[in-house]
């Protein structure tokens, strides 16, 4: 294609997407690429269109949970109804989150090789959720219920064990060793440097000797020799010499001081620096290995005996992590934001109050057809879970029915697929060429799977080249009284 | 024709390149774009053809606020969900189970004597950790 793309395009958008990121991709694709005819749309209402059972357009509502957020926007009639839909800013992004800090603080040896990644494959194989939480944790409690569910996770082998266990007080102490041997190795330097310097000085001053003395032709042969040319040379150089001489004593003398004045300072601070300070970090090693299984099992026994110094613990345990609970806190937070501190309500409250919003034949109308899709809701346990938090809150002896999206992650681009295929040829739902010229970038043409379209027009963006911004902001007829602009 | 299947190696970085795509002698020109295009999202008027300003979302939100919805029109910030009723649950920070008791020292929640024995021998920046995990650190004390 020469400088255009030449088919028509579905993308698509947030929920309610700003205006102005509309208009900057509109503009995108129709100057930079030159798209033909572009649809927007909403993700979980194309996945919702391609899992429509009964006849379109039908009446639901879709729980939607991706990455980075969670929705719950009810549908009537096939359209989308956008003044009563939320969302809550929480997603799979947030709990892998939320499960790397527990680890890393559980265990903080291995703070570096906690990654994202290996949290985010953690959720997605070992984590469930628990369709009452209190009596799932319950269940936690028992020890052999502990043993029979723990998960492991065996980290890569990594060989600074000792060094990431010490204190803050034991790294200051390894520090200064540092830095006494730092300055030890200085010192050696300048000592030799100034032997080499004083022999040196020796023997130009022998041969200026020899100026003096009058013996003329040994002292140009050893001129020749040091390649110098004159005897104004040699002196400017004894010179030179000389005072770097004096220089290097003077530092030596510094140092000494300041080495003294430091062994001074230290001693009274780190008492124990001896050489079993490397099993003293084994010994911290061992308690730490020791307190874990005792608080994830809650056991009343001590199961090792707190060492004397053995300098031979489990290599392949350490490097383990253990995940008991951690497998059902992470993906709690979001019917639970209070977890991580967040103050709005989770998906089952968002719900409730979504819900009280319609009258109560149009509520069960929605519960009658509840949809969940996205990538954060195919975790085991979810439906059951969602069911129960229905049953608690409907009155009593009404219906509802849950459906799970057939393939919750990829469900969205078949629903877009088969939009575009069904409406290619209809002019409904596609924003032409034209129609963006003449109503600007964040036009949007409503169809069924698209956001609700709120005409305000946004000033067109000044071109590098113009002076003048565009005066004030067009209103059309819809949108009635002007409101104070910021 | 040779832009056709070189061209796919280019960078994604489209936006800052795309424009006089004659001058960047180092940029080949993409088949699928126009070579004259040139963004108009460019802020400040003293600003050069590579000081693009992209607003950030809270950007974004401050200027959308600034126009005339009327009262019951959805918009981004319009559908964030409303804080919840109910009261929290307190779990435990360490172990996740329900946890009935705080420690005064380090207001760490635990819920069995060994918990609260780990807790008491943990160092302060572990403690720090778990207090803003649960946004509770608190900056006056």
């Amino acid at each position: 294609s020469q400088g255009c793309v030449d088919h028509p395009i579905v993308l698509t958008e947030a929920v309610c997407n700003p205006l102005y990121s509309r208009q900057m991709m509109s503009e995108l694709l129709f100057e930079c690429y030159q798209v033909p005819k572009v649809s927007y749309g909403v993700d979980s209402l194309y996945s919702f269109y391609h899992n429509r059972r009964q006849s379109w357009p039908c009446s639901g509502l879709v729980i939607s949970s991706g990455y980075q957020c969670t929705h719950i926007l009810p549908v009537l009639e096939g359209r989308l109804d956008a003044k009563n839909c939320k969302r809550i800013n929480l997603g799979g992004c947030q709990a892998a989150v939320y499960l790397q800090r527990l680890l890393q603080l559980k265990y903080p040896g291995h703070f570096a090789a906690i990654t994202l990644s290996r949290m985010e494959e953690i959720l997605h194989e070992h984590s469930y959720i628990a369709e009452d939480y209190i009596e799932e944790l319950q269940k936690w409690r028992s020890p052999e219920y502990y043993e029979n569910n723990m998960h492991k996770m065996q980290l890569p082998f990594s060989n600074k064990l000792l060094g990431s266990t010490l204190t803050s007080e034991e790294k200051q102490e390894r520090r200064q060793q540092q830095l006494r041997r730092l300055q030890e190795l200085n010192a050696r330097r300048r000592e030799e440097k100034l032997q080499l310097d004083q022999e040196r000085l020796d023997r130009l001053l022998y041969i200026q000797e020899l100026l003096e003395d009058g013996q003329m032709d040994q002292f140009h042969k050893a001129l020749v020799e040091l390649n110098m040319d004159s005897a104004e040379e040699l002196q400017s150089y004894i010179n030179k010499l000389s005072l770097s001489v004096e220089q290097t004593k003077q530092k030596i003398l510094q140092a000494e001081v300041n080495i003294e004045v430091d062994v001074v300072d230290s001693k009274p601070e780190t008492p124990d620096l001896d050489p079993l300070g490397s099993e003293q970090s084994l010994e911290d090693v061992e308690s730490i290995n020791e307190f874990e299984p005792l608080f994830a099992e809650d056991q009343p026994e001590v199961e090792k005996p707190v060492a004397a110094v053995q300098p031979v613990f489990n290599l392949a345990e350490y490097h383990q992590l253990f995940l008991g609970t951690e497998r059902i806190r992470a993906p709690e937070i979001v019917f639970q934001p209070s977890l991580i501190g967040e103050d709005q309500a989770g998906i089952a409250e968002t719900m409730q109050y979504v819900l009280e919003r319609y009258p109560k034949e149009q509520q069960a109308v929605l519960v009658q057809n509840v949809f969940l899709t996205g990538g954060n809701m195919t975790y085991p346990g979810l439906k059951a879970r969602v069911q129960k938090e229905l049953l608690e809150m409907r009155p009593f002896q009404s219906s509802f029915q849950v459906h799970l999206a057939s393939s919750p992650v990829l469900d969205a681009w078949y629903g877009a697929r088969d939009w575009a295929v069904e409406y290619m040829t209809r002019e409904e739902g596609w924003i032409t060429r034209k129609d963006y010229e003449e109503k600007g970038g964040e036009y949007l043409k409503e169809h069924c799977a698209s956001n609700v379209y709120v005409p305000i027009r946004l000033p067109k963006q000044a071109p590098r080249t113009a002076e003048a911004l565009a005066p004030g902001r067009a209103l059309t007829s819809g949108t009635g009284n002007p409101c104070e602009q910021a | 024709q040779s832009a056709g299947g070189e061209a796919m190696n280019e960078s994604k970085f489209l936006n800052t390149d795309s424009s006089a795509g004659s001058v960047e002698t180092t940029v080949k020109p993409l088949p699928f774009k126009d070579p004259n295009f040139i963004h108009s999202g460019i802020g400040g008027a003293a600003a050069g053809k590579k000081n693009r300003t992209w607003k950030n979302l809270k950007q974004i939100l401050a200027s959308e606020r600034a126009l005339p919805w009327q009262l019951n029109d959805p918009s981004y910030f319009n559908i964030d969900a409303p804080p919840s009723f109910k009261p929290a649950k307190k779990y435990s920070d360490i172990s996740g189970l329900p946890a009935n008791y705080t420690d005064p020292q380090s207001k760490l929640r635990f819920s069995t004597i060994e918990e609260f024995a780990y807790i008491r021998m943990l160092p302060s920046d572990v403690v720090t950790g778990y207090l803003a995990l649960r946004k509770a650190t608190s900056i006056v004390s």
